[in-house]
């Protein structure tokens, strides 16, 4: 079992032994559509009775902040380490650590790592990004599938940045698009971008549509 | 107890078996040195080798695109994905080789950005991290 | 009377045979994933949780199945019990250190449970293996040749 590995590796390993107790040391957060950040509030509390001091806080990743707010930690005191992780344009679960050092005099060092999952839902789904045809393919039409979460999205707006290629869409569900992109010729290479955006919404999402003008490489499949 | 013991010690054997299958079925799928497969990393020396039929990703974050790059490489990185990606097919091609970079700081960037390119943008291409980041071509290139 | 009492512990020893092939089934196909899952928690070296990616579900399957179809059925139940006992003992060593350890020994249908509720389920298996073994230990008389049966 998961849990299984997971905990006979916590028994394993040296883990903690400071008198800082920690409430939670994984936290799961879901941030709203659209946020920039995902932020978990990692909270602590001094059950020694000696003052806690922490010594590093340390984001494995750069796009990861964490900071604690009080040092050091009196007996009985609580706090909080704050992690912010930019999202930029992720999508999925994404895991961040961090590693907090701490010592105190009573129990000499201790490491503790905290784990922040942040599940990000992005407001829309454009797959695949690319449709592409190869030098003298039959330039039939070929599909990019538009995805937002259920009930979000009514309609969306579909511009082409280049009129050697045609595209039209239509509705396949809930907050769900089929868009067909068909090239007018495939015996020269042309690029165009096709920008799509929600109803209401000003964020642009886009896909790329192209013609290699090149027959096929060797062992590639075109798609 | 070994009429306990011993039943104990098959099973334990017996599951060794299909685990054992499993590791060869999926030794390309899985490296036991690094979470990324051998047959998706590329050394320095062999990227380089390529030439003019690789294109380079550098999935750093933009400061550090900024400050200092592979001479060529193109940056997209998961901060601004939806603005990057385009602009990064503006120049692709299904025949090239693709070899994704980022540094120590930036972490896992470049596996991520490999797997978003395979899974989103559906690329044909053979695409590979290159084993030691940035810094491991700093290093190599610097001594030439 | 005694037929009801065969059929109870033949359900109980199903059910629990059957948890743990349903936790490793769910974990055998995908051992990328799984290993990454490990790798996560960032508390053991990834060649280590590569191996028990491989290792632990199979493990789970062959025990459950042995306890299920009655072969091996003691080597079976002693190694789930001895699953058990480690999850629990270590679940509540690291609770006491202040540690959560929240995580899907279910898959997702626990990934929200409290830790009394795990605490709750894992006591629930081990009443069930130790009341098996138990039976198996007191009902059949031990003779040569009985080994694995």
């Amino acid at each position: 079992m998961k849990c299984g590995a997971l905990i006979l590796s916590v028994f394993l390993c040296a883990s903690a032994r400071a008198e800082l107790k920690w409430e939670q040391t994984t936290l799961e957060v879901h941030p709203a559509f659209g946020a920039k950040q995902a932020v978990g509030y990692f909270k602590y509390e001094n059950a020694g009775k000696t003052p806690v001091i922490i010594n590093l806080v340390h984001a494995s990743c750069g796009c990861t902040a964490a900071h604690a707010l009080r040092n050091p930690i009196d007996p009985g005191e609580k706090g909080e380490i704050t992690v912010t992780f930019n999202i930029g344009d992720r999508k999925g679960t994404q895991i961040r650590d961090v590693t907090v050092q701490s010592s105190d005099p009573d129990h000499g060092r201790a490491t503790t790592t905290l784990l922040l999952k942040a599940v990000i839902a992005p407001p829309l789904e454009v797959q695949p990004a690319l449709v592409y045809w190869n030098g003298g393919e039959d330039p039939r039409p070929k599909t990019i599938m538009v995805k937002a979460a259920k009930g979000t999205v009514n309609s969306i707006k579909v511009t082409v940045s280049d009129p050697a290629f045609q595209a039209g869409f239509e509705p396949v569900g809930d907050s769900e698009f089929k868009i067909k992109v068909q090239p007018k010729q495939t015996a020269k290479p042309d690029r165009a971008t096709i920008t799509i955006q929600a109803e209401g919404s000003p964020k642009i999402f886009s896909a790329t549509a192209i013609v290699t003008g090149k027959p096929a490489p060797p062992n590639a499949a075109s798609r | 107890m070994t009429f306990v013991v011993r039943p104990a010690l098959l099973l334990m054997a017996l599951a060794l078996l299909p685990a054992i299958g499993e590791a060869i079925y999926f030794r390309d799928k899985i490296s036991w040195q690094s979470p990324i497969p051998a047959s998706e990393v590329v050394t320095v020396d062999l990227a380089e080798s390529w030439g003019e039929n690789a294109i380079w990703i550098d999935a750093r974050p933009d400061e550090e695109f900024a400050r200092e790059h592979v001479p060529g490489a193109i940056s997209l990185n998961e901060d601004r994905w939806n603005e990057l990606l385009p602009q990064f097919l503006q120049v692709w091609s299904p025949e090239k080789k693709i070899v994704v970079y980022c540094s120590v700081q930036s972490c896992n960037a470049a596996k991520e950005v490999a797997t978003r390119l395979h899974e989103e943008a559906k690329l044909p291409n053979d695409i590979r991290v290159l084993q030691g980041g940035w810094e491991k071509w700093k290093k190599v290139t610097s001594r030439r | 009377m005694i037929r009801v009492v065969r059929i109870v512990w033949w359900t109980l020893g199903v059910l629990v045979g059957g948890i743990f092939i349903y936790a490793g089934a769910s974990k055998a196909f995908n051992p990328v994933r799984f290993a990454t899952d490990i790798d996560n928690y960032k508390l053991l070296p990834w060649s280590f949780a590569v191996g028990i990616a491989f290792y632990l579900p199979w493990l789970e399957i062959f025990s459950g199945l042995a306890v299920v179809l009655r072969k091996f059925y003691r080597g079976g139940l002693l190694i789930l019990t001895l699953l058990i006992l480690v999850f629990l003992a270590v679940t509540i060593a690291a609770k006491v250190r202040g540690l959560d350890i929240t995580c899907g020994c279910f898959g997702h249908a626990s990934e929200h449970w409290s830790f009394p509720q795990h605490l709750a389920v894992d006591l629930a298996i081990l009443i069930g293996l130790v009341a098996l073994f138990g039976q198996e230990l007191v009902g059949k008389e031990y003779r040569p040749g009985n080994e694995g049966r």
